[in-house]
């Protein structure tokens, strides 16, 4: 291991080589933040076998566009999280739509043919007994505004109207609620306001 | 833009929630090199990474090689590429007195060839003819002998299907095995819009649907189709018919006609 901030190791290095097509070096970039992103695909889509192949394609799309990384809007391990984010927000829909527009008729199917009950034990059973999260330690409002921003992937607007809240208190939340965090994560827990 | 305006915009670019109007306010200042953004945008950007990094998990190391199997594919390709273009280019850039020669002696050839197909072509025909009729026979006697087969097998199941509302007295059954496939037969189908077929999918729990064949039916709106062994059968435990193009699609679009559940 080279000392933090050895250029050619840092990450931003790694990824303007691997828009040179440098394998080495998107291998690396891989082995440091795959487990970074796979963790948070896992907890928005709660599947192991669909985040594994979101993984796949999250990793597939910056080997293709690391030239695209611009570091003027942020650095790459929140390039990588975001990427991951959105991806595994859009699975996440398009299963939802498939389940309402197929799943849904064959269960009903199922259940008017009068044979053996479908047993789907559901999604919900599996979204219980999530890790412990420094979301935990927030203010119940400001902690379902990062949720829904973050887990759910909805706009501040769109954030808003679901919990019919003005836009303004959305964005208040949520720059109160990642302050909050900051403190938290770095051990300078604040007495809650 | 104030301080604190500055790190609304901050909090909510680090979440990726902002709507594209103030995504498009705060990208303009990063870009203009504002002072306070980009600091704003780093302390928010460690808190959500952060959270992200609560629940970090190794994936498979099979993830990792299917990635650099696919560049390595990727290359092989360009390289390919690259070379067929060079090799090209060569061949047109060197004339050479011998083309003219052979062109001349491949004309006469070919004419010979010509004369020669002629004669040949009525045998060839009747030839082809023999030779699709037994390959017809071939493939209906294999079917047969399979679908024997799927019927002496103990692991084979019977999947009942009953029909949706585009046709709630159409009926289906389907024998199947996890590994060898199986035989749809359905009956009460109206027959199948020109251009349209009916498309069989296999579903595992709440995964995609995968495709497992398309048919169509006769007058009388029956209809059968021989399920070929699929990967991961094992875990299938729902199937359904929808109407689909005739030459079957990746995913369902259309309306569904029949479901049922092992």
């Amino acid at each position: 291991m080279q000392p933090a901030g050895t250029p050619p190791d840092a990450p931003a290095a790694l990824l303007a080589r691997i828009a040179q097509g440098d394998r080495e070096a998107f291998g690396r970039f891989y082995d440091a933040f795959a487990g970074l992103a796979l963790g948070l695909i896992r907890r928005i889509l709660r599947d192991p076998a669909a985040s594994e192949k979101v993984l796949q394609e999250v990793f597939w799309q910056i080997w293709q566009e690391a030239a695209r990384y611009d570091p003027r809007r942020g650095s790459p391990e929140a390039w990588v999280v975001m990427r991951s984010k959105t991806r595994a927000i859009d699975r996440l829909r398009a299963i939802r739509r498939r389940e309402k527009t197929f799943v849904a008729p064959v269960d009903e199917s199922v259940a008017r043919s009068s044979e053996t009950p479908g047993e789907n034990p559901g999604v919900a059973a599996e979204t219980k007994g999530l890790v412990r999260s420094a979301l935990d330690g927030l203010p119940e409002p400001q902690r379902r505004v990062v949720e829904l921003a973050f887990f759910e992937g909805l706009t501040q607007s769109e954030i808003a109207s679901r919990l019919g809240k003005p836009l303004g208190t959305v964005k208040t939340r949520a720059r109160l609620g990642l302050d909050r965090l900051r403190s938290l994560m770095t051990g300078k827990v604040r007495a809650e306001p | 833009m104030n301080r604190d305006e500055i790190a609304e915009l901050a909090a909510g670019y680090a979440l990726g929630a902002l709507d594209a109007e103030d995504r498009a306010r705060f990208e303009a200042l990063l870009a203009a090199g504002d002072a306070e953004a980009p600091a704003a945008l780093r302390d928010f950007e460690g808190v959500v990474t952060g959270l992200a990094a609560e629940t970090a998990a190794t994936p498979l190391p099979a993830v990792k090689a299917a990635l650099m199997a696919r560049i390595d594919a990727q290359g092989r390709s360009r390289e390919a590429v690259v070379r067929t273009l060079s090799s090209v280019k060569a061949d047109r850039s060197r004339p050479s007195t011998w083309t003219l020669v052979l062109s001349g002696a491949m004309a006469a050839g070919i004419v010979a060839i010509a004369v020669g197909l002629a004669v040949s072509a009525a045998y060839d025909r009747r030839l082809t003819q023999l030779a699709q009729e037994a390959a017809a026979l071939k493939q209906e006697a294999e079917r047969q002998q399979s679908v024997v087969a799927l019927l002496r097998d103990p692991a084979t199941q019977v999947v009942a299907f009953s029909g949706l509302e585009p046709a709630p007295g159409a009926k289906a059954r389907m024998l199947w095995h996890a590994t060898a496939g199986g035989l749809l037969v359905a009956q009460g189908l109206p027959p199948a819009p020109e251009g349209k077929a009916y498309e069989l999918w296999a579903v595992a729990g709440k995964g995609t649907p995968v495709p497992a064949g398309v048919f169509t039916v006769d007058a009388k709106g029956v209809g059968s189709l021989r399920v070929a062994p699929m990967q991961a059968a094992g875990a299938v435990d729902t199937f359904a018919v929808t109407l689909e193009p005739a030459a079957g699609v990746r995913a369902p679009t259309g309306a569904m006609y029949l479901a049922g559940k092992l």
